[in-house]
C-alpha cells in the first residue's frame, strides 16, 4: 500500500495541471452540488418552524364590516377551531410616502401576541398611540420606508399621519415582493378615523391539527351557510401562503439539482477522459510498475489514488464554500420568515456531499484504470507506446476531398481520433451549452411573465385612484392629456361561485381590455356582457369547460357567466383563481362600481416622464401616478443571479474539459506534432491544427445542445408554469431568436478554440530535437 | 592461409596442370594475392612427396602435367576445412610497430599520427566500398564476401583510432622495459 | 531522362554551378542545458552544391545537432547557418518553418511517418502544407522508390525498409535543395539499410546535395567523397575522399604464411 501512495502522491507531483483540471472541475461541481443539496434539505424546513412558532393561522377570514362582531366572535365554535384571533377591524387606507402612494390594509390589534396568527416584531415597538403604525418588513424594504417616516393617509378627508414605529413579520401574509395589498397595524381606536367607506372583520381560526384544502373547504362553506349572504368577503389559507413562499425556492432548487447534477456529469466525463489519457501516456511506465510487482489492483489503486487526492482537496474546499454560498438564499428565507437567521451547517450533509462527489470521481477513474490494470506487462514493455487512435479516418478523407487546408484535415482526424474521448468531450460541451441555453431561457421566461402581468409594452402608465375621487374627475383629467391614446379601467371585486370555497378575485375591465395583450388559450378573450375568461386554477376547480355557463353571485345578485376562454395568469398564484370580465357584466349587479386603478396607453413619441409629472401634480393627494415599467423584481434578479451564476460553472467546466482534452491529444501527439513542424508546418498551422480540433468538438457539441438546451428549458419552464396552475401559452417559450440560437453554439466555438489555444500554443511551440531525439 | 590448402582445393573441382592453379587461385581472390608459377610448381612437388595429390597420366606436350587429388588429398583438405583458425592473431601492419615506437619517441605528435592514420583508412573504406559495389555489380558473390570482412576490419580499426585519440597520452605507455 | 526524375538543387544548376556553397556553418556554439547532449562548441564548416557529405561521430559528439542546426529545426546558441543564401538566425518561427518546407528534406532514424494517414498522404504531407496537392508527382516518386504498391497502408502495415522510403519520399516531394538524413538505416535490417544507402546514393547521383549524419563509418564511405568526423562538439576531421577506379589488388592483399617468411 504504501509503494502505491508513494507512486500515486509522485505522479501527481508530475502531473500538476491534471490535477489543476480535476481540482478546478471537482470543486465547481461539489460548490454547486452542496448548494442544491443544503437549499432542499432547507426549504421544506423553516416555514414550518416559522409557522409553529408564530401560532400561525390555518385559516384566516375577511368578513364584511356590517356584521356584528359577536356573531364572528362565535363563529370558531361553529367550525371547530381550537383558538382563534380576532375578530380585528380593519380598514384599506391609502397613504402617501416620498411622493408615493400605497395602500395597506390596516388592522386594529392592541397587541402582537395572542392565541393565533402572532406578529412577530423584527424591529421597533408595537403601536402604543392612535397615530403610531407597524408595517410589514417586506413592506417596508420593498418601499424603502423606515421606523420614523411618517404617511400621510390621503384616502380621508382629515389626511391623519401615522409615524412608522416598527417592523413586523407576519406568517400567515404573503411576502411584500409576491404580491397582494399587505396588512400594517394600528391600535384598535384608530381604525374608526381611518375608515373612509368600508370597513371588515379580520378572524384567525387555528385547528387541532392541520387540515387539508378541502376541510378548509368545507369550514368556509359552514361559515358562508350560517351567516347573512355575502358576509365572507376573502379568506387565506396557510397551505396557499406556504405554497407560495416555496414557489421561489421551488425554482431555485429544481434548477440547482438540475445544473449540480450537470456540472457532475461533465466533471465525471472529465475525469474519465483524464484517467484514460493518463494510462495512454503512461503505458510503459504500468508495464514496469507491473514487472516489479504491482498487482492489477495497486496498479487501478495508483490512478484512482492520483485522480482523487486532487478531486478530495477540492471537496474539502467546495463542500464549505457551497454552504456559505447557500446561505444567503437560506438567510432571505429566514428574514423574509421573521426567524432569527441561524447559520445552517449540517455535518450529515457535507458527508453525503463528500462522498457522493468522491464516488462519482472515483467511478469515472477506475472504469478507465481497470484498462491500466489488465494490461500485460512484456506487451506493454515490448511496445512502450500505447496503441494509436486512428479512428478519424473518414472524417479525414471527407475532409480532405472537401479540399480544406491540410491543418485542418489533420485537426479534424484529431477530434475523432478517440472516439471515446470525443463523445465524453462532447458531453462536457453539451452540458455546458444547454446549461446556459436553459440558464437564458428561464430568465428570459421570468421575465417576460413579469413584462405580461404588469402589461409592459401595452400600458403606459399606472393611474391609483383613491376612493375619495369621483371616477368620472379622475376619466377627465387622464382624457384632458394630450398624449393619451387609451385608457382601460379596472376595478378589483370579489364574487362568489359555487363549489369554488373562497371568493373569486375578479377583475372588470373597462375599455378597450382585449388591448391590454392578455394570453388566451383556447378560447378568446371576452366580447360583451356575460362573457368571462378565467384561469386554468378556475376552470379546473369549478370542473367547468370552455363555453359552459355558470351562476356567480356578487353583492347578492346572481350572475349568469359563460366561460370562453382561458386565461394566462399567474397574479393568482399557485391553486389561485382568477376572472375576468367586461365592466358591464359586473355593472349590472353592483351599480356603484368604481374603477381603483386606470391602465392607460400614451401615443407614440409621447414624454412619459412628463406626462406622470403633470397628471401627478393634478390631484396629487387622491391620485397615484406611476410609469409603468419592470417594477421590483428582486426575486428575478436572484432567480437570474442563481441561473447565469451555475451556468457559468457548468460552462467553465464544460471549457475545462475542452482544455484538458486538447492538453491529452497534443501530449500524445508531441512526436507527430514534432515531425510535422520538420517538415515545414509553421506554428500558426499547428495551432489552427489543434483549434480546428477544438473548435470541431464544440460545433457538433452546440448543434446538439441548442435542441436540446431548449427542450430542457422548456420542460423545466412548464414545470414552473404549472405550479401556478397553468398550461403555459407556445408564445412564451418564444424567448431565443433564430440568430441566437446559432450564436450560442457560435460562441461556444469561439470558447473552445480559445480554451484550445493554450495546449495549441504549447504544440506550436514543441522542441523538435527534444522530442525526436528523445527515443 | 595456405597456398598448400589453397592448391589442394582447386585440384578438387577438377584436375589442374600447374598454371590453371595459379590463374584459378588469382581470380578467386580477385587479384589480391599475387603468386608466381615457381611457387605453384614447388607446391605441387611437395603434395605429390607427401602423397596428397598425384599427377594424371603423363607429362602431356610443352611438358604439362595434370594434377588430382589423392584420397589422403582429400582427406587432409577436409581435415583442414574443419579446423577453425586458433593460432596467434595475425596483426601484418606496420602500424602496431609504429604506435609503440610513437609513444617512446615522439610523445607529442601521436594525435596526429593517429588523425593521418585515421584518414587513411577512411579512404580505405571509401575504396573497400567502391570494390564491393563493384564486386556485387560483376556478380562476384565471393569477392564482395571477402571485401566485406576487410570493411569490417578497416572499421575496426578506425574505431581503434577514435578510441586511441580520445585517450589522454604521456609516457606511461612508455615504461614496457 | 530515361524516366527518372532529376532532383536537382537548382533546377538551373548545370556543371557550373556544381561547386557552388550551398551550406555555410560559421563559428556555431551550441549549449544545451538539461540532459540532453550533442553540445557544439565553435563549429564552421562549408557544404557546397551536389556533395554527399557524412558527418560522423559517436552519439552524443554533436552530429545530431549540427544535421538540426543545417535543418533549421534548432538553432544554435552562437553563429551564423546560411543555407542556400539565406541565413537562418534572421528568420522566425513562421520563416523557418517555411524554409524548412520548400528547402529541406528530413529523414529520421526512426521514419516518424504520421500513423494515422497512409502512406501516400504521408508523402503528401510537406507540398500540402504548401497549398498544393501533387498527386502525380508523389506516385513517380513512389514508384521510383519502390513503394508504388503501398500508397494506400498505413505505416503501421509497412515495414521498415518500406516505412523509410515513403519517408524519403516525403522528404523528396517538395523537391528539397538539400536532403538531410539522420542514421536512416539505424532502425533498419542489414539488407534494408542497403537499399536505402542505394537509394541515396542514386539521388545524389541524379544530382540531389545530400548530408548524411551516422555513427557508422562504412555507411558515411559508401557514398560520402567527403566525411567530417566530429567529436566532443568540435569537427575533428573534415576528409575529401578520393574514387578513382582501383583494382582490388590496389586495396586488399591477403598473405599466407609461405608469403610471409
Amino acid at each position: 500500500m504504501t509503494a502505491v501512495l508513494l507512486k500515486a502522491m509522485r505522479d501527481l507531483r508530475r502531473r500538476r495541471l491534471q490535477a489543476a483540471v480535476i481540482f478546478v472541475t471537482t470543486l465547481l461541481a461539489v460548490g454547486t452540488g452542496t448548494m442544491a443539496l443544503t437549499l432542499i434539505a432547507q426549504t421544506r424546513d423553516p416555514y414550518q418552524l416559522a409557522f409553529d412558532a408564530q401560532k400561525g393561522a390555518h385559516l384566516k377570514v375577511a368578513f364584511d364590516g356590517r356584521i356584528d362582531p359577536g356573531t364572528i366572535a362565535g363563529t370558531p365554535a361553529l367550525i371547530g377551531a381550537t383558538s382563534h384571533g380576532g375578530p380585528y377591524r380593519a380598514t384599506d387606507i391609502q397613504f402617501q410616502s416620498a411622493g408615493h402612494k400605497y395602500v395597506v390594509t390596516a388592522v386594529g390589534r392592541d397587541n402582537p401576541g395572542g392565541d393565533v396568527g402572532q406578529v412577530r416584531i423584527a424591529a421597533g415597538h408595537w403601536p402604543s398611540s392612535t397615530t403610531e403604525i407597524a408595517l410589514t418588513r417586506s413592506f417596508a424594504d420593498l418601499n424603502h420606508i423606515s421606523i420614523g417616516d411618517r404617511l400621510k393617509v390621503v384616502s380621508v378627508p382629515q389626511e391623519p399621519v401615522l409615524t412608522v414605529v416598527a417592523e413586523v413579520v407576519d406568517i400567515d401574509e404573503l411576502r411584500a415582493d409576491v404580491g397582494g395589498v399587505q396588512h400594517a397595524w394600528v391600535l384598535s381606536p384608530s381604525i374608526a378615523p381611518l375608515t373612509a367607506k368600508d370597513a371588515s372583520f379580520l378572524m384567525d381560526y387555528r385547528f387541532a391539527s392541520d387540515p387539508t384544502s378541502a376541510q378548509l373547504q368545507a369550514h368556509l362553506d359552514t361559515l358562508r351557510a350560517s351567516l347573512p349572504a355575502d358576509s365572507v368577503t376573502s379568506s387565506v389559507n396557510y397551505i396557499f401562503v406556504r405554497a407560495v413562499f416555496h414557489v421561489s425556492t421551488q425554482i431555485l432548487t429544481g434548477v440547482l439539482v438540475a445544473f449540480s447534477l450537470f456540472a457532475l456529469a461533465a466533471t465525471a466525463a472529465i475525469v474519465a477522459n483524464l484517467v484514460t489519457g493518463i494510462v495512454i501516456s503512461s503505458y510503459r511506465e504500468i508495464g514496469i510498475m507491473k514487472a516489479v510487482g504491482f498487482t492489477p489492483l495497486q496498479v487501478i489503486g495508483v490512478f484512482v489514488l492520483q485522480i482523487l487526492a486532487p478531486a478530495a482537496a477540492a471537496c474539502i474546499l467546495g463542500i464549505p464554500i457551497g454552504s456559505i454560498l447557500s446561505q444567503p438564499l437560506l438567510a432571505s428565507n429566514s428574514q423574509a420568515l421573521g426567524l432569527a437567521y441561524q447559520p445552517a451547517f449540517s455535518p450529515a450533509l457535507d458527508l453525503v456531499a463528500l462522498v457522493g462527489a468522491l464516488l462519482i470521481v472515483a467511478i469515472a477513474a477506475v472504469i478507465p484504470a481497470v484498462r491500466a490494470g489488465r494490461l500485460k506487462p512484456a506487451v506493454v514493455i515490448a511496445n512502450a507506446s500505447a496503441p494509436r487512435g486512428n479512428s478519424g479516418r473518414w472524417l479525414r478523407r471527407l475532409a480532405s476531398r472537401a479540399g480544406l487546408p491540410r491543418p485542418v484535415v489533420l485537426g479534424l482526424g484529431e477530434a475523432a481520433a478517440r472516439p471515446g474521448r470525443s463523445i465524453l468531450t462532447l458531453l462536457a460541451i453539451v452540458l455546458g451549452v444547454a446549461t446556459v441555453v436553459v440558464a437564458l431561457g428561464e430568465a428570459r421566461s421570468f421575465n417576460k411573465i413579469y413584462t405580461y402581468e404588469g402589461h409592459i409594452g401595452q400600458v403606459d402608465v399606472v393611474v391609483t385612484k383613491s376612493p375619495a375621487l369621483a371616477d368620472v374627475e379622475a376619466m377627465q383629467l387622464i382624457n384632458s392629456q394630450p398624449e393619451t391614446m387609451r385608457v382601460v379601467a379596472q376595478a378589483t371585486t370579489n364574487i362568489n361561485v359555487s363549489g369554488i370555497g373562497d371568493p373569486v378575485n375578479t377583475l372588470g375591465f373597462r375599455g378597450n381590455s382585449g388591448a391590454l395583450g392578455y394570453l388566451i388559450s383556447p378560447g378568446h378573450w371576452f366580447t360583451g356582457p356575460g362573457e368571462v375568461v378565467a384561469n386554468r386554477g378556475f376552470v379546473q376547480d369549478a370542473h367547468l369547460n370552455l363555453g359552459d355557463t355558470f351562476t356567480a353571485t356578487v353583492h347578492g345578485q346572481a350572475l349568469k357567466l359563460r366561460i370562453v376562454g382561458e386565461v394566462f395568469d399567474f397574479s393568482a398564484g399557485p391553486g389561485g383563481h382568477i376572472l375576468m370580465l367586461d365592466w358591464s357584466t359586473l355593472t349590472a349587479a353592483v351599480p356603484g362600481l368604481t374603477p381603483s386603478v386606470y391602465q392607460v396607453t400614451l401615443k407614440p413619441g409621447s414624454n412619459l416622464d412628463g406626462y406622470v409629472k403633470r397628471l401627478a401634480s393634478a390631484q396629487p393627494d387622491l391620485l397615484d401616478v406611476q410609469a409603468n415599467s419592470t417594477g421590483n423584481t428582486a426575486f428575478l434578479t436572484v432567480i437570474a443571479g442563481v441561473l447565469f451564476g451555475i451556468a457559468a460553472i457548468v460552462a467553465l467546466i464544460a471549457i475545462a474539459g475542452v482544455f484538458n482534452t486538447m492538453l491529452l491529444s497534443t501530449r500524445e501527439r508531441v512526436r507527430d506534432t514534432a515531425t510535422l513542424k520538420t517538415l515545414g508546418m509553421s506554428p500558426r498551422q499547428v495551432i489552427g491544427m489543434v483549434a480546428t480540433s477544438a473548435g470541431s468538438l464544440a460545433l457538433v457539441g452546440g448543434l446538439l445542445a441548442v435542441p436540446a438546451g431548449v427542450a430542457l428549458y422548456r420542460m423545466l419552464f412548464d414545470q414552473l408554469s404549472s405550479l401556478g396552475g397553468n398550461i403555459t401559452p407556445l408564445a412564451f417559450f418564444d424567448v431565443f431568436a433564430p440568430w441566437e440560437l446559432i450564436a450560442i453554439p457560435l460562441g461556444g466555438i469561439i470558447v473552445a478554440v480559445v480554451a484550445a489555444a493554450i495546449p495549441g500554443r504549447w504544440a506550436a511551440r514543441t522542441n523538435v530535437v527534444e522530442v525526436l531525439h528523445a527515443e | 592461409m595456405s597456398l598448400k590448402y589453397g592448391v589442394l582445393g582447386l585440384l578438387k573441382e577438377q584436375p589442374l596442370h600447374g598454371y590453371e592453379v595459379k590463374n584459378r587461385f588469382e581470380a578467386m581472390l580477385g587479384g589480391t594475392w599475387d603468386v608466381n608459377i615457381g611457387q605453384i610448381y614447388t607446391t605441387l612437388q611437395r603434395l605429390e612427396r607427401d602423397g596428397l595429390v598425384r599427377p594424371v597420366g603423363h607429362r602431356g606436350d610443352r611438358g604439362k602435367l595434370l594434377y588430382e587429388l589423392s584420397p589422403e588429398g582429400q582427406e587432409a583438405l577436409d581435415e583442414w576445412l574443419a579446423t577453425p583458425d586458433s593460432g596467434p592473431q595475425q596483426l601484418h601492419e606496420e602500424i602496431y610497430v609504429k604506435l609503440l615506437l610513437a609513444t617512446r619517441i615522439a610523445n607529442g605528435d601521436l594525435k596526429g599520427m593517429l588523425a593521418r592514420q585515421k584518414r587513411a583508412y577512411l579512404q580505405r573504406l571509401r575504396d573497400l566500398n567502391r570494390l564491393e559495389e563493384g564486386a556485387r555489380r560483376d556478380g562476384r558473390i565471393d569477392l564482395a564476401r571477402l571485401v566485406r570482412g576487410a570493411l569490417l576490419h578497416t572499421e575496426a580499426d578506425l574505431k581503434w583510432m577514435d578510441e586511441l585519440s580520445s585517450e589522454r597520452f604521456g609516457t606511461e605507455g612508455a615504461k614496457t622495459e | 531522362m530515361d524516366g527518372r526524375i532529376v532532383i536537382r538543387a537548382f533546377r538551373d544548376g548545370g556543371g557550373e554551378n556544381r561547386m557552388s556553397e550551398l551550406v555555410r556553418v560559421t563559428d556555431v556554439t551550441k549549449v544545451y542545458q538539461g540532459g540532453i547532449t550533442g553540445a557544439l562548441n565553435g563549429v564552421s564548416v562549408s557544404i557546397e552544391q551536389g556533395e554527399f557529405t557524412a558527418i560522423m561521430g559517436p552519439s552524443g559528439s554533436g552530429k545530431s545537432t549540427l544535421l538540426n542546426l543545417v535543418a533549421g529545426v534548432d538553432r544554435p546558441t552562437s553563429g551564423t547557418v546560411v543555407v542556400g543564401g539565406t541565413d537562418l538566425g534572421k528568420l522566425g518561427e513562421t520563416g523557418l518553418a517555411r524554409f524548412r518546407r520548400d528547402h529541406i528534406g528530413f529523414v529520421f532514424q526512426f521514419f516518424y511517418l504520421l500513423p494515422n494517414l497512409t502512406a501516400l498522404e504521408n508523402v503528401l504531407i510537406p507540398a500540402q502544407l504548401k497549398g498544393n496537392s501533387p498527386n502525380g508527382r508523389a506516385r513517380e516518386l513512389m514508384e521510383r522508390l519502390g513503394i508504388a504498391d503501398v500508397g494506400n497502408r498505413y505505416p503501421a502495415r509497412l515495414s521498415g525498409g518500406q516505412q523509410q522510403r515513403v519517408a524519403i519520399a516525403r522528404a523528396l516531394i517538395n523537391q528539397p535543395t538539400l536532403l538531410l538524413a539522420d542514421e536512416p538505416t539505424g532502425a533498419l535490417d542489414t539488407r534494408s539499410g542497403e537499399q536505402v544507402m542505394e537509394l541515396l546514393g542514386e539521388l545524389h547521383r541524379d544530382g540531389q546535395t545530400v548530408l548524411l549524419v551516422t555513427h557508422d563509418a562504412k555507411l558515411a564511405t559508401r557514398h560520402a567523397a567527403r566525411v567530417i568526423s566530429v567529436m566532443d562538439g568540435t569537427i575533428v576531421d573534415d576528409a575529401r575522399l578520393e574514387s578513382p577506379e582501383r583494382a582490388a589488388a590496389e586495396v586488399i592483399r591477403v598473405r599466407g604464411e609461405e608469403a610471409a617468411r
